[in-house]
């Protein structure tokens, strides 16, 4: 950082650093890919990767939308866990009387319900998304589970989660929803006005705001996303499981921001993009696949995935420096 | 009338504190003695311990995820090494594993420059895999069981020990906050890191003394704990940074950093536990507890953020 080159010689650097940074992440996915087929002999194998495809969908909806929340500088959604056990619950408490699908669409939309007001309380009110989301959590998971009276929901119809466990073309169903939400989000935000103005607003919200960015609603809306995939995801979970604790979800939060993250998205927003955070998704899912297959015990996968979080923001902030951005 | 509403708003911990208090006793038959004020300050005692050292955090403008899994660790180290070096040096080394959990969260955060919310956000991840690898995810029993009883004694009629240390560390936040130096420099930090670097403080070196305050605190706390239930295991402490986080905000003290207030993190501990304790003893079923005590935490946030329109300005 002492040096400072002329700008055409730091331009070069800087876009050759970009290139280095860029390519870290999927020459991580190689060499864990190397380093499983090496290791084991069940890795490359099509049930072992379709398991390690299927695990990951559910958790990846919602890693989709919470791109959208850290790119807009909204920090974090913590109240995923609850917008989770929403809709896994209304899901199968619904089932009887609307149906799968009706349920299925009930339980996303107030779990979506629940995300606007997060996002009415981040975006417009301008309050603290971490505190917001964290009281907004206890409340939402709380109604969930007061509609059904506070005990474990389980499936009425068990052939309803055939359609997600069937495969099409050999991939299984829940695959194709979890890419179809991937697409849909990477076009979002990469090819469209709004993606421009959630960058925008991350970047710098003074700026945006100065530039007739809607900040309010990106920010909101972001908010918006991520309570519709936590939606999503529990229902599909609990179509899957074919029962719903309130507790389904918990831990999700901080999966889908560490997923993110290591995907090389700043929490300090304007940067990222959807792939990316697929990316570090699908780098964390086979490292911890690898190492279960390797027998590597569950505590040390958790501390090396604290670490891998450390190395991963420390190596990204290390380049970006560097490079003068 | 419309001064009152002002007073109001200014003391909403307070008001809403009373008002808890007061439906509390009204509604629960035998809430008002001194035998429920001992346990619930006992409860609140695990909880205000890490939130003095979250106050003291949130003021230098840092968040700290750990304090859960640290306040784990600490007792886990506390009761294992009691067969191997006694019980007195173990807590020793269990509050000396908080206080260097907290040294690792400031290295990560000031050295590596990560954001704290993901850095100990990772941490959390880490010391929680530790706490299962030590224990083999087993709860882990101590040697005394005598011991338990004794710290967990009610001291004249309602304080015990941690709950002691809680009401005396509060009192001392609040004067090093508003009277020394040091205090209020960690507020200007938080409130303009950049004036506080240009001004001659030394923010680095004040953050990481911040993170191994809260780790120590935390860490302590677990000590504490796992010596007055004479357990140690690797899932205590899930659900207390998040609680601790909240009463801390609740009581006044800002996320974004620059403004902090022992008293309302004093005021913001009562409060939850209060309500805890209330709806437990009448018999309030937990989802029902989650949606009231969401609601006023809500409610609180709300009216944090426009009471003050002056400070809103970030």
């Amino acid at each position: 950082m002492s040096v400072a080159p002329l700008s055409p010689p730091r331009h070069s650097t800087r876009s050759m650093l970009a290139t280095a940074g860029s390519l870290a992440l999927p020459l991580a996915v190689v060499a864990v890919l190397l380093l499983g087929v090496s290791t084991s002999s069940n890795f490359l194998t099509v049930s072992n990767l379709l398991n390690v495809l299927t695990s990951m969908s559910i958790i990846g909806v919602i890693v989709v939308a919470m791109t959208f929340v850290l790119i807009t500088g909204g920090l974090a959604d913590l109240s995923v866990p609850a917008t989770v056990g929403m809709g896994a619950i209304l899901t199968l408490a619904l089932q009887p009387m609307l149906g799968t699908v009706g349920a299925f669409s009930a339980g996303v939309l107030a779990a979506g319900g629940a995300g606007l007001l997060n996002g009415v309380l981040v975006g417009y009110a301008r309050i603290n998304a971490i505190i917001v989301t964290l009281a907004t959590g206890t409340v939402i998971l709380g109604v969930a589970q007061w509609v059904v009276g506070g005990v474990i929901v389980y499936g009425a119809d068990p052939t309803s989660g055939n359609l997600l466990k069937g495969r099409v073309g050999g991939v299984p169903t829940i695959v194709l929803i979890f890419a179809s939400v991937v697409i849909l989000g990477h076009l979002l935000l990469s090819h469209t006005v709004w993606g421009r103005w959630s960058r925008a607003t991350g970047d710098s919200l003074s700026a945006a705001t100065a530039a007739a960015v809607p900040v309010k609603l990106v920010s909101a809306g972001a908010f918006v996303l991520t309570g519709i995939a936590g939606g999503i995801s529990g229902g599909l979970l609990a179509l899957t499981l074919q029962n719903a604790r309130p507790g389904i979800g918990q831990g999700y939060e901080f999966s889908a921001i560490t997923a993110v993250v290591v995907g090389g998205v700043s929490i300090l927003g304007g940067q990222g993009s959807v792939l990316r955070a697929v990316g570090g998704l699908i780098f964390i899912q086979l490292l911890t696949n690898v190492m279960t297959l390797t027998g590597v015990r569950t505590p040390v996968q958790g501390l090396a995935l604290g670490l891998l979080i450390i190395a991963a923001v420390a190596l990204d902030l290390a380049v970006r420096k560097r490079g003068g951005a | 009338m419309t001064r009152l509403v002002f007073w109001a708003i200014d003391y909403r911990v307070l008001v809403i504190w009373f008002a808890t208090l007061i439906v509390a006793v009204m509604t629960v038959p035998g809430f008002a003695s001194t035998i429920t004020l001992g346990l619930a300050l006992d409860r609140a005692a695990s909880m205000g311990l890490i939130a003095v050292g979250l106050t003291v955090l949130l003021a230098a403008g840092q968040i700290d995820l750990s304090s859960g899994a640290v306040f784990a660790v600490s007792g886990i180290v506390a009761v294992v090494l009691q067969p191997n070096i006694g019980i007195w040096p173990a807590a020793g080394v269990g509050m000396l594993a908080g206080l260097v959990a907290g040294a690792i969260n400031g290295f990560v955060v000031v050295g590596l420059g990560v954001n704290s919310l993901v850095a100990t956000l990772a941490t959390l991840l880490a010391y929680r895999a530790i706490g299962h690898w030590i224990t083999q995810s087993q709860p882990m029993s101590g040697m005394d069981i005598m011991l338990a009883l004794a710290i967990s004694q009610v001291h004249w009629g309602m304080l015990t020990l941690r709950a002691a240390l809680f009401l005396v560390l509060i009192l001392l936040l609040h004067l090093w906050l508003t009277y020394t130096v040091a205090g209020r420099n960690l507020i200007a930090l938080g409130s303009s890191p950049e004036t506080a670097r240009t001004s001659g403080l030394r923010p680095g070196r004040m953050i990481i003394l911040a993170f191994m305050g809260a780790g120590l605190l935390a860490g302590g706390a677990g000590v504490l704990q796992s010596l007055s239930v004479n357990t140690g295991s690797p899932v205590f402490g899930t659900d207390l940074t998040l609680l601790a986080l909240t009463a801390v905000v609740v009581g006044g003290t800002r996320l974004e950093g620059g403004r902090a207030t022992a008293l309302g993190t004093l005021g913001g501990v009562l409060t939850l536990v209060t309500l805890t304790t209330g709806m437990e003893f009448a018999s309030v079923p937990a989802y029902v507890q989650e949606v009231v005590t969401g609601m006023i935490l809500l409610t609180l946030i709300v009216l944090d953020r426009f009471a003050r329109p002056q400070g809103a300005m970030t």
